[in-house]
């Protein structure tokens, strides 16, 4: 998702050189392949928003799929863009899920290692945190201009739609638009809704990025996130809304709500003149505008 | 229905001695004394590799290897190592070397099919700088890393979590082992990138050799550290590989600090050292102190033997014997 906006963004803005590859192309676990591919194309700039994601619940279910092959996608990269010599610059995304659940908030870039993050999703935050560390490393020994960008809660489109999702943004687009297509009188969502969630879209992280790219050399991480919060409540009455579905919301307060809050600290990246502009509600109806393109060419297959 | 047998539980590892054993990193200060005592235990067949042999870091070459050697145990004390200054020049380089060695090892030993229990070391120094003393399995990731070693600890935190994740996801039975600082015969005496204790026993020899009127050593003397002989370690990996297969990783330590003065002055007196010992205050300490929280592996009724002036007279004789070749 956040790849294809980064694509997106480079050729709109005039980049006559972008090479991209399919996880059948080529698999970035395998550390030969790689190394192959970086030796043919030699690229100046690398941007790494290559890994398995699929939240709290995917990661606890499979912790070995996402620390291997996350581990692997990190360290090949970094090494094969070291080896081949050519590459100027390197990005390698990280997430705020390496931030402890008790950081302060809004969570500052130095939060990082002061405390474990949340027990599930640590398969999915430690090979971040040593993605973050590897490129440290690099500029520490080899001087490669290697930088970090920590987006938080990323939402936007993907194609596919994945038919299973923990993100809570496609998850409620699909239920919700389940409960309207089969009539169902209500929808239940897990929790009290009072958590309070920033979101930021993909489009607006891949801007980021880009500015991050073309300015900064630092040494420490930088986090991308839109400053706007949400409550859970509020999302899922803005989805209900955007779907046009007339039921009813249930909250079932038994299931747990995660962290109260997930705020991410933006400040280093606003003062790089970053201002994310996708507002939720606009994000939303062309999420769901999407959703419902790639339902119709499902459909028709 | 039909009568169910209770089908045989696996023996333990030491009621299992013929089956085979991969010792990763044998040539090392760990590995190498974990394979002395397993020799001397009467394991039978104990596979092992050099470098040249099998780069671990090598993804396919370990495959191949696990395929086809088919080990019943792994003991995985494979590591690229190396102290402050080591780890400061080389940090690409020891948390890549670090990761692969891990990530292929860890995933052939369940790929092939055949490995029953596996064991990572891993170090002390995964424990955040200010950890309160003595340091507990629960410290880990609730706090920032030493600075000067932080890229091989987050390697060494990635391996602990990888052996959980094989656990809980495969059913791998992985475990991880933590020692202190460890000393012994086999260690890495190399001038530049050696740990504290090596390298004291190096540099009172050579000064005791051409008679130097005294030696400086870095720092004031005042941090506490906390040592224990390989093959006290050895004896607990095996303790462990034999008993243990929880979740959670497990200290290994004596549970005995000294100070960096104490220990220089004690390694002076076995090597008979005369000349001076004079302190250089303005390099670096490296941590006030460093002494692990070992109670979970006294409970389950392991305890060190080797008392650390006895370890250091003869991890000095073995570097007599083997290190030295032609200095006079």
């Amino acid at each position: 998702m956040l790849g294809s906006a980064i694509h997106r963004r480079l050729t709109s803005l005039g980049f006559t050189n972008v090479v991209g590859r399919t996880r059948a192309e080529l698999d970035l676990a395998c550390e030969p392949s790689v190394r192959k591919f970086f030796d043919a194309e030699r690229p100046r700039y690398v941007i790494l928003a290559a890994g398995k994601v699929g939240g709290l619940h995917a990661s606890s279910a499979a912790p070995v799929d996402f620390m291997t092959e996350n581990l692997r996608i990190t360290t090949n990269v970094l090494t094969a863009a070291r080896l081949c010599g050519s590459v100027r610059k390197l990005l390698f995304l990280a997430s705020s899920a390496v931030y402890p659940v008790d950081a302060p908030q809004p969570i500052p870039e130095s939060a990082l290692l002061t405390g474990p993050p949340a027990p599930g999703n640590e398969w999915y935050a430690i090979p971040k945190i040593v993605g973050m560390k590897m490129c440290q490393a690099y500029r520490l020994e080899l001087g490669m201009d290697a930088i970090v960008a920590a987006p938080n809660n990323l939402y936007g489109p993907r194609d596919p739609f994945p038919s299973e999702s923990s993100h809570v943004i496609p998850a409620l687009i699909r239920r919700f638009h389940n409960a309207k297509v089969t009539g169902a009188g209500e929808v239940a969502v897990w929790g009290s809704g009072y958590q309070l969630r920033e979101f930021t879209h993909a489009d607006d992280a891949a801007e980021a990025v880009v500015l991050l790219m073309d300015r900064y050399s630092g040494d420490e991480h930088v986090n991308v996130g839109s400053g706007r919060e949400v409550t859970v409540r509020e999302l899922a009455e803005m989805v209900r809304e955007v779907v046009g579905y007339e039921g009813r919301i249930v909250w079932d307060t038994n299931r747990p709500d995660g962290v109260m809050r997930r705020l991410v600290d933006s400040s280093k990246m606003r003062a790089m003149g970053w201002e994310p502009k996708v507002e939720l509600r606009d994000g939303l109806v062309k999420l769901y505008r999407g959703y419902l393109r790639g339902r119709v060419t499902n459909f028709k297959a | 229905m039909g009568t169910v047998t209770a089908a045989d539980p696996h023996p333990s590892f030491l009621a299992d001695k013929d089956a085979k054993v991969f010792v990763a990193g044998h040539r090392g200060l760990v590995g190498s004394a974990i394979l002395r005592r397993l020799l001397a235990l009467g394991f039978t067949s104990v596979v092992v590799r050099t470098h040249a042999e099998l780069d671990l870091t090598r993804q396919a070459d370990v495959e191949a290897f696990f395929a086809a050697e088919r080990p019943r145990y792994v003991v995985l004390a494979a590591a690229k190592v190396g102290g402050i200054h080591a780890n400061s020049t080389f940090p690409a380089d020891f948390i890549a070397a670090n990761l692969q060695i891990q990530t292929n090892v860890v995933d052939a030993a369940l790929r092939c099919g055949s490995v029953r229990k596996l064991l990572f070391l891993g170090s002390s120094c995964i424990y955040p700088k200010f950890a309160p003393q003595p340091i507990t399995e629960g410290a880990l990731l609730t706090g920032p890393l030493e600075p000067t070693n932080e890229w091989y600890a987050i390697a060494k935190i990635a391996g602990i979590k990888m052996c959980q994740a094989y656990r809980i996801q495969h059913g791998l039975d992985a475990v991880s082992a933590m020692p202190t600082n460890l000393y012994g015969p086999h260690d890495n005496f190399h001038p530049e990138n050696s740990h504290v204790l090596p390298a004291l026993i190096r540099r009172f020899h050579e000064a005791k050799a051409c008679n130097a009127p005294e030696v400086v050593v870095w720092g004031s003397g005042s941090p506490l550290r906390e040592f224990l002989h390989v093959d006290d370690l050895a004896d607990a990996t095996i303790f462990l590989m034999d008993q243990y297969s929880g979740l959670e990783h497990v200290n290994v330590g004596s549970g005995s600090e000294v100070t960096i003065k104490e220990l220089a002055e004690l390694v002076k007196e076995v090597v008979g050292f005369q000349g001076k010992l004079v302190w250089d205050s303005t390099k670096p300490d490296g941590t006030p102190r460093k002494l692990m929280d070992s109670s979970k592996i006294h409970e389950m009724g392991w305890k060190p033997k080797v008392d650390l002036k006895q370890g250091l007279v003869e991890t000095y004789k073995w570097y007599v014997e083997n290190v030295i070749s032609d200095m006079k």
